[in-house]
C-alpha cells in the first residue's frame, strides 16, 4: 500500500440513486413503525377533515367560508396543515431528537454524504405528505368536493411547500439546543401559525391577514384554495413568500446545523 | 512512500470549551495493527481528543493526522469515515428498527462493508435479527453499536470506553472481539478508564490527565516505572502511630503501608523493630505496586497543577 487512504470512489450517478432510496426505504420504515409520528403528524389531518365532514358535509356556500362550501374550504387548508406536519413539524422535533440520542453522529461517522441524508430527508417528508394529501383529497371527494384539474401546478405548488417547510423545520432543530424542548417549541410556532393562517377557521381580520400573508402558510393555503377552486394563473407573490421563507430556513439550518450536542 | 505512515499521528493537540481546557498539549502516535489505549478519568480529554479524531469537533490548535489525512480537513472526510469506525459511549439507533434492518442500513453507506449476518454473529447478536431496538437490553445495544462500528469493515476503530456499563461475561466477550480484530490487522484507538481493561487489551498505554499526557508506555513498562518498589502493609496494635516505626510510613483506615525501592532491608528493620517491642504486625503483606496504583499516583500527580489555571477565568 503506497497511499494512506484508497481513492477509489463510488461511481456516481446510479450508486448516489441507489443510495438515495436505500436512504428514503428506512426513513419511511421508521417513520410508520413509530406510532407517534404515524398517528400525530399522518393521521390527524385526515381525521380532523373526516368530522368536519360528517359535521358540515350537507352545507352550502356561505359567506364565511369566503363564498365557498365548508368542505371547499377545508380540503386545501387540511392538505397544507397535513404538508406542515408531515414536513416542518417531524424535522423540528425528530432531527433535535435524533442529535440528542447520538442518532445523528453515528450517521456522521459513516460515509454517507451530508447531502443525501437532507435529500432522503425531504424526499421522504414529501412522500408522507403526498398519502396524506392523496387521502384528504379523496375523502372531500367522498363529501362531494370536486377533483381539481390543474394537477401539474398543484404537484409543484405542493413540491415547493414541501421542501419550504422542511427547510424550515431543519431550522428550527439546528436552533433548539434542548431535544426535550423541541416538541413544545415546534408546536409553539405551529399552532398560532396554522390559526392565523386560517387553517382551522376563516380569519376576517384584514390586519392578522395582512400579517399572515406574510409568514409561510397562509399564502400556501390560498395559492391551493385557488387551485382547488378552478381559478387559473399564478399568483407569483405567495410563491414568492413561501419561497423566501424556504430560502431564510435553508440558510439558518446550512449555518447552525449541529451533528452532535452541545458540549 | 517507503515508509508506513502512521495510523494516527496527533502533535501538541489543543482544544477549550470556554475556559476549561479539555485538551491542553497531547501528542502521541499509532502504527497500523497497533491497539492503543487512551487511560485516564474522567476529564482527562479522553473523548475530545477522540472526537477531533473522528471529525467532530475542530482542533484549536497542534496536529492531527489519520490514515494521513487531517480529520478537521471536509474534503477528506468521506475518504476517511470509509476506512474508519466507531463505537460511541452513548447508543444512538433508531428505536422502531430490527437488528438486521440497522446493520443493513449502516452497510448501505460502505463501498466495501462486512456482510451483515457475520458482523450481526461477531458481536454476539445472532438470534436477535428480528427485535426491535428499543426491545433490546442496554448491554445488547451496545452490541448492536458496535455493530455498526464494524460493519464497513474499516481499518481504524475507535472504541470510546467500549464496555461502560457491560457484565463481566458482555466484557469478557468484548475484550475477544477485540482480539479477533487485532488479529485481522484493525488498528483500534480506544479510551477507558478501567486500568484493567487497558492491561488486557493495549498493546500500549498513554495515560491522559487534566488533557495531557502524563505517562506513555506498554502495560508491563508503565509498571516498570516503579518495578523495584513494593508496598508492605500491615496494622499496628492501638497506641502506636506511625512515628515510632523505623521508616517511612502512612496510614489509612487502621492500615499501615510502607512503599519502599529496598523492601528486604524495609521489612527487617520493621520485624526487627516488632520483636524488640514485643508486637505482632497483624495482616503483614508485601506486594509490587499495582498498576492501579501507578496510575492513581500518575493522574493524581497531573491533575493538580491544573486546577488553578482552570480557574483564573
Amino acid at each position: 500500500m503506497t497511499t494512506a487512504v484508497t481513492t477509489a470512489r463510488r461511481p456516481r450517478g446510479r450508486g448516489t440513486a441507489r443510495l438515495l432510496v436505500h436512504q428514503v426505504g428506512y426513513e419511511q420504515l421508521s417513520f410508520w413503525r413509530n406510532p407517534q409520528s404515524a398517528i400525530f403528524t399522518f393521521l390527524f389531518p385526515v381525521v380532523f377533515l373526516t368530522v368536519i365532514g360528517a359535521l358540515f358535509s350537507g352545507a352550502g356556500r356561505s359567506s364565511y367560508f369566503d363564498g365557498l362550501s365548508v368542505l371547499q374550504y377545508y380540503v386545501p387548508t387540511i392538505a397544507v396543515l397535513s404538508v406542515f406536519g408531515s414536513c416542518y413539524g417531524q424535522l423540528a422535533v425528530a432531527l433535535a431528537a435524533r442529535r440528542q440520542n447520538g442518532i445523528l453522529k453515528r450517521i456522521r461517522a459513516t460515509p454517507l454524504p451530508a447531502w443525501v441524508y437532507f435529500v432522503g430527508l425531504v424526499a421522504h417528508c414529501i412522500l408522507v405528505s403526498v398519502i396524506d394529501i392523496a387521502l384528504i383529497v379523496g375523502i372531500g371527494r367522498l363529501y362531494g368536493v370536486p377533483l381539481p384539474s390543474d394537477w401539474p401546478q398543484i404537484v409543484a405548488m405542493l413540491v415547493l411547500g414541501a421542501v419550504c417547510f422542511c427547510a424550515l423545520g431543519v431550522a428550527v432543530a439546528s436552533v433548539i439546543a434542548n431535544a426535550d424542548a423541541a416538541p413544545a417549541v415546534a408546536q409553539l410556532i405551529l399552532f398560532p401559525l396554522l390559526f392565523i393562517s386560517g387553517t382551522y377557521t376563516p380569519i376576517h381580520s384584514a390586519a392578522l391577514n395582512r400579517v399572515a400573508g406574510w409568514l409561510p402558510v397562509r399564502p400556501f393555503n390560498e395559492a391551493l384554495t385557488g387551485l382547488f377552486t378552478g381559478h387559473t394563473g399564478t399568483d407569483w407573490r405567495q410563491l414568492g413568500v413561501v419561497a423566501a421563507w424556504g430560502g431564510v430556513g435553508a440558510i439558518v439550518a446550512v449555518r447552525r446545523f449541529r451533528w452532535v450536542p452541545k458540549p | 512512500m517507503h515508509t508506513t505512515p502512521d495510523a494516527v499521528h496527533v502533535a501538541g493537540l489543543r482544544k477549550s470549551y470556554g475556559s476549561v481546557h479539555a485538551v491542553r498539549d497531547i501528542s502521541f502516535s499509532v502504527q497500523p495493527g497497533e491497539i492503543v489505549a487512551l487511560l485516564g478519568p474522567n476529564g482527562a480529554g479522553k473523548t475530545t481528543t477522540l472526537e477531533i479524531l473522528e471529525g467532530f469537533r475542530r482542533r484549536d490548535g497542534g496536529e492531527a493526522r489519520v490514515l494521513g489525512l487531517d480529520p478537521g480537513d471536509r474534503s477528506g472526510a468521506r475518504q476517511l469515515r470509509e476506512h474508519t469506525g466507531l463505537v460511541l459511549q452513548e447508543v444512538g439507533v433508531e428505536p422502531y428498527l430490527t437488528v438486521r434492518e440497522t446493520v443493513a442500513r449502516a452497510a448501505g453507506y460502505y463501498q466495501a462493508p462486512r456482510a451483515v449476518a457475520d458482523v450481526i454473529g461477531m458481536v454476539g447478536l445472532a438470534g436477535l435479527e428480528r427485535r426491535k431496538a428499543r426491545k433490546l437490553s442496554g448491554g445488547q445495544k451496545r452490541r448492536l453499536d458496535v455493530a455498526l462500528g464494524l460493519v464497513g469493515n474499516p481499518r481504524l476503530l475507535y472504541l470510546d470506553e467500549p464496555t461502560t456499563g457491560f457484565d463481566p461475561a458482555a466484557r469478557r466477550d468484548a475484550w475477544d472481539l477485540v482480539r479477533e480484530l487485532r488479529q485481522e490487522g484493525t488498528t483500534i484507538l480506544l479510551t477507558t478508564h478501567d486500568m484493567e481493561e487497558a492491561n488486557a487489551l493495549a498493546d500500549r498505554v498513554i495515560v491522559l490527565s487534566g488533557g495531557m499526557v502524563v505517562a506513555e508506555g506498554a502495560p508491563s513498562a508503565l509498571g516498570g516505572r516503579d518495578a523495584g518498589k513494593a508496598r508492605i502493609t500491615f496494622r499496628l496494635p492501638d497506641g502506636f502511630s506511625t512515628g515510632a516505626l523505623p521508616v517511612p510510613a502512612t496510614a489509612a483506615s487502621g492500615v499501615i503501608a510502607v512503599e519502599t525501592a529496598s523492601p528486604t532491608q524495609a521489612l527487617h528493620l520493621l520485624t526487627d523493630w516488632a520483636v524488640r517491642e514485643g508486637l505482632e504486625l497483624g495482616g503483614l503483606t508485601v506486594n509490587p505496586p499495582s498498576l492501579e496504583d501507578i496510575y492513581l499516583r500518575l493522574t493524581s500527580d497531573a491533575v493538580a497543577p491544573s486546577v488553578p489555571e482552570r480557574t483564573t477565568k
